[in-house]
């Protein structure tokens, strides 16, 4: 704490006069005198009030919608989460399900050199509709067709090595018809026809 | 010269095994009169160079739509006829023997297709090896489309000069089909296909829908 000599008080006060105290306190008198009269000199205008502070505010235009905008985004805000751990871990495993059940049904995964081939026939009667051919040594029963919605119409869809195949279809087991809605064609040397797919590499 | 030696005995080792191979793939699916018969072409074809699955194929074809023992044989016979015709329609057209097996059985297939020896030997000439098999495919669906072949093989060509790719000369075919299926007579079509290289129409490729439900050949049992 600084103690200021009483004598310096009386002379700042009026009560003494500037000589009636020792030289070493007149400089110090003289310094707070001079720090009087600087505290005393007015400030250059009065401090607007808040009233007119408010009322410049108001009266300020409005900034434009794209601004405000940007303003919306710029200016961070916080995100309040509120979590029940028990409806958290419902929608993870429901979550966990779905993601589950897509990737299911993706199907086979393509090597580079394989393709999709669809056969299609309509056969209305049958009962069983298979496709055989060099893709599958002849081998009756290997791929059958379905009938999903009982139209008639058989279906399947296959991943095979990118090639030329020959190929027919085999109806209740024992009846040989060639796909009459394929392209191509060429003689069996038996008598009959084979039909003709042409399997692409499926990545392009 | 070792090396010759050991790839002689190597040779010589490979081709009973493969003889064996073949018998095993045969037995219970050709009826077995018919696989002594089949058997010996098959081998014929192996001492030649020429492929075999060609013939394999057609045996089983053969019986498993049940036909009798000697047309069996006399279509296993037909094949190797048009395996060695490729051979020599394909020195012809100025490859070196020997002959890869899968270009033999592209062009026997395109033979069997319809596609007139000339012009066969006019698009191997023209074409480097790769093209080729992709090239005579989309020749012979023209040609099956009631195409002038001459033509036919003509755009094909002028679409692998002008940098279309193998991959996408079934499209040129598809391109003019499509044409056709417009209205225009084939040779209009055609026109209009050269003039349009190398662009095409986009392919199709397999929708989500369908990789999805794709599955593959059950694995014959052992």
């Amino acid at each position: 704490m600084i103690v200021i000599d009483p004598r310096i008080h009386q002379v700042l006060d009026g009560e003494l006069g500037s000589d009636a105290v020792p030289a070493e306190l007149r400089l110090t008198v003289a310094r707070l005198a001079a720090a009087a009269q600087l505290l005393a000199v007015p400030l250059p205008g009065p401090l607007p009030s808040v009233e007119t502070r408010v009322m410049a505010e108001i009266r300020r235009p409005a900034p434009s919608r794209a601004r405000r905008l940007m303003r919306w985004f710029v200016t961070p805000r916080a995100i309040i989460f509120r979590v029940r751990p028990a409806w958290s871990l419902a929608f993870a495993v429901v979550a966990a399900a779905l993601t589950l059940f897509t990737v299911g049904d993706q199907g086979p995964e393509l090597a580079e050199h394989e393709g999709i081939a669809q056969f299609v026939g309509r056969f209305p009667e049958a009962q069983s509709v298979h496709v055989v051919g060099t893709f599958n040594d002849w081998r009756p029963g290997s791929i059958a067709l379905e009938d999903q919605d009982h139209d008639g119409v058989w279906r399947a869809t296959v991943v095979l090595p990118a090639g030329t195949y020959e190929y027919m279809f085999v109806v209740d087991g024992e009846r040989w018809v060639p796909d009459h809605l394929a392209e191509r064609l060429v003689a069996d040397d038996f008598g009959r026809e084979n039909s003709i797919v042409i399997v692409r590499p499926a990545r392009r | 010269m070792k090396l010759w030696v050991a790839l002689a005995l190597a040779g010589c080792l490979a081709l009973p095994l493969a003889a064996q191979s073949v018998r095993g793939r045969l037995e219970g699916r050709i009826p077995s009169a018919a696989i002594p018969a089949v058997d010996s072409l098959i081998q014929f074809a192996a001492q030649e160079g020429l492929p075999t699955e060609p013939l394999i194929q057609k045996a089983l074809e053969g019986g498993a739509k049940h036909v009798a023992v000697s047309r069996i044989v006399a279509a296993v016979q037909l094949s190797l006829g048009q395996l060695r015709d490729a051979r020599d329609l394909l020195v012809r057209a100025g490859d070196q023997p020997p002959v890869l097996p899968a270009e033999l059985t592209t062009v026997a297939w395109a033979r069997r297709r319809g596609l007139p020896a000339p012009v066969i030997e006019r698009v191997v000439a023209a074409l480097g090896r790769p093209p080729r098999a992709a090239a005579l495919h989309a020749v012979a669906d023209l040609v099956a489309h009631r195409f002038d072949p001459d033509s036919a093989a003509e755009l094909i060509i002028v679409a692998v000069q002008q940098g279309v790719p193998r991959e996408r000369l079934l499209d040129v075919s598809t391109a003019a089909l499509q044409q056709v299926q417009r209205g225009l007579t084939r040779a209009e079509a055609l026109a209009i296909v050269r003039r349009q290289l190398p662009n095409l129409p986009a392919p199709s490729k397999p929708t989500r829908g369908n990789v999805a439900g794709a599955r593959r050949p059950a694995a014959p049992p052992p």
